[in-house]
């Protein structure tokens, strides 16, 4: 059984995000007029108002932006301590989650970090969920 | 940017409206509850239109009007415009809903459009007792939204929003916990002088320092209250504003302007702290009203946490960028110093009336004679509203 998360806010968009970390990929929207990235997944492209997009493989390396460290517990699924990040990716997207091997007291400005998968599950199934790491050497 | 206003259609409107009546309910009192204790979250006690007719009776005897006399009416969060007007027997010709900025520049456009003369704006919120909660699995919300999108990776709340603006800031400026804690530690000290706040008891920036984390760098004393209120504000068409019970304080500028794009993933609060919202208001209300941010006489801010005063010090012009952690020590933004800011304790000392708490207090200001608590000499006060980019100000002043 995959570790139990807080719900996922759910729509067809999203529904398909999800559906690619279930093979471990981390898909993002591109516009297929103006090769704008996008996320949270959504229905139109925020630039130029197309509706036509892909879903595109990213490189799946980003930039710590800032953190914060969960003194209290928010969720059952996340006991106290818990750091989440966000990241600036490689392909323009700010981007939220947690970093992993890796101490929260030794997180920098800008230091580079790179995709890593856990499992998550909750009402809508079960999934793999994109996480941060130090970049593989 | 290209400026997508015109200066020319806001001057008209300086002065044109002014508030007449305030008033409030008993915060302090309600919040310590009949036994002097503390009133336990979710333990029911009045509802959210109770506590907004308290204050609607107050404001109404405040400005010496007759409830007969309202025909506009704007109703904040948590109450529906139609049940409030059938439950007070109002009648109004116009109505808006929003919050506090949102309501008086609307009141202030419908009333300008001929569509009313006096306003009736009312706020009530019975959110302790409701147990309202602003993060985890109970926190409610329409779609997509950063409150609760990120929500699979743990990360939700408001103030761990604002905990990672704070992280930021202090990355990129070195701010520091102490700097930061010294606007905690300066609205306290106004709670201490009003005794309608919740929070009556001194907070040294020691105990600040000592107090636990919430989200880090977030401590406790960086969050506001959740307590239960009403307010209520009366605008009038100025040139029917005299001979009431108080001389009126005029709304002299508004201003609005939002930060939008990519805001779900954080964009314009990580990566501009809002500054260009804060800086499209600016270039209105100032103009507007006739006044610099040196002239500001009392100041503030939506303060949910203590770090909305440093972006909408650092926006407005107060002081440069990043260096809102210098500004805020020394006294500065106390009372008696050069900007004083929150003087009624505000969100984090006061009461967490979603900022329409914030009104009542300038108003009073303006018209002086608040003891201890009294911005000697003010004649302009500007109230800041940022609640993640969506930027307002309104600039009072003394009317004659
Ligand atoms: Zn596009």
């Amino acid at each position: 059984m995959a570790t139990a998360r807080p719900i996922r806010s759910m729509d067809p968009y999203a529904e398909q995000f999800w559906a690619f970390t279930q093979k471990k990929e981390l898909r993002l929207q591109q516009c297929s007029d103006c090769s704008k990235f996008r996320w949270p997944p959504g229905p139109t492209c925020d630039k130029c108002l197309s509706d036509a997009f892909e879903w595109a493989a990213i490189a799946g390396r980003g930039k710590v932006l800032s953190w914060t460290t969960f003194r209290r517990k928010y969720f059952e699924e996340y006991p106290a301590p818990h750091t989440a990040f966000v990241l600036e990716l490689d392909e323009g997207p700010l981007f939220v989650s947690y970093p992993v091997d890796l101490d929260p007291a030794d997180l920098r400005e800008g230091m580079v970090v790179s995709l890593r998968w856990t499992d998550g599950e909750d009402k809508f199934g079960s999934y793999n969920l994109p996480v941060f790491g130090p970049p593989s050497p | 940017m290209v400026e997508s206003f015109d200066r020319k259609r806001l001057a008209p409107l300086k002065d044109t409206v002014a508030v007449v009546g305030v008033g409030e309910t008993d915060y302090g009192a309600d919040y310590r509850g009949s036994g002097g204790k503390a009133v336990a979250k979710g333990e029911a006690r009045y509802d959210s239109y109770t506590l907004a007719s308290r204050a609607l009776k107050r404001a109404l005897d405040d400005a010496g009007l007759n409830k007969d006399e309202i025909d506009g009416l704007c109703t904040g969060p948590t109450l529906s415009g139609e049940r409030a007007s059938e439950l007070w027997g109002l009648n109004p010709r116009w109505s808006g809903s929003g919050d506090a900025a949102q309501c008086i520049i609307e009141a202030a456009m419908a009333i300008n459009c001929g569509l009313c003369t006096t306003v009736a704006l009312v706020y009530g919120n019975a959110q302790r007792s409701m147990d309202t909660a602003y993060g985890g699995a109970r926190v409610t919300g329409g779609g997509i939204t950063s409150y609760f999108y990120y929500a699979p990776w743990g990360m939700t709340s408001q103030g761990a929003l604002y905990a990672l603006f704070f992280q930021r800031h202090k990355l990129l400026y070195g701010t520091t916990d102490e700097q930061l804690g010294s606007i905690a530690v300066a609205f306290r000290k106004h709670a201490c002088m009003n005794p309608n706040a919740v929070m009556q008891k001194p907070l040294s920036l020691d105990d600040y320092m000592k107090a636990p984390y919430v989200a880090e760098p977030l401590r406790l004393f960086d969050y506001c209250l959740i307590n239960d209120g009403g307010v209520a504000i009366i605008l009038r068409r100025a040139d029917m504003a005299k001979a009431l019970k108080h001389p009126p304080v005029m709304v002299s500028g508004f201003g609005w302007s939002e930060e939008n794009v990519d805001a779900t993933q954080l964009r314009p609060r990580l990566k501009d702290f809002y500054h260009t919202a804060h800086r499209g208001v600016a270039a209105q209300v100032y103009p507007m009203a006739g006044v610099t941010p040196r002239d500001v006489d009392v100041f503030a801010t939506y303060d949910s946490f203590s770090v909305h005063l440093l972006a909408s010090l650092e926006g407005f012009g107060f002081c440069k960028e990043g260096e809102g952690g210098a500004f805020v020590q020394n006294g500065r933004i106390e009372i008696g110093g050069e900007l004083p800011c929150n003087t009624s304790g505000g969100m984090l000392s006061e009461s967490y009336m979603q900022s329409w708490n914030h009104q009542p207090e300038l108003v009073r200001q303006l018209r002086g004679g608040l003891g201890a608590r009294q911005v000697q000499g003010a004649a302009v006060a500007q109230y800041v509203h940022d609640v993640a980019g969506k930027c307002k100000s309104i600039i009072y002043t003394r009317g004659g």
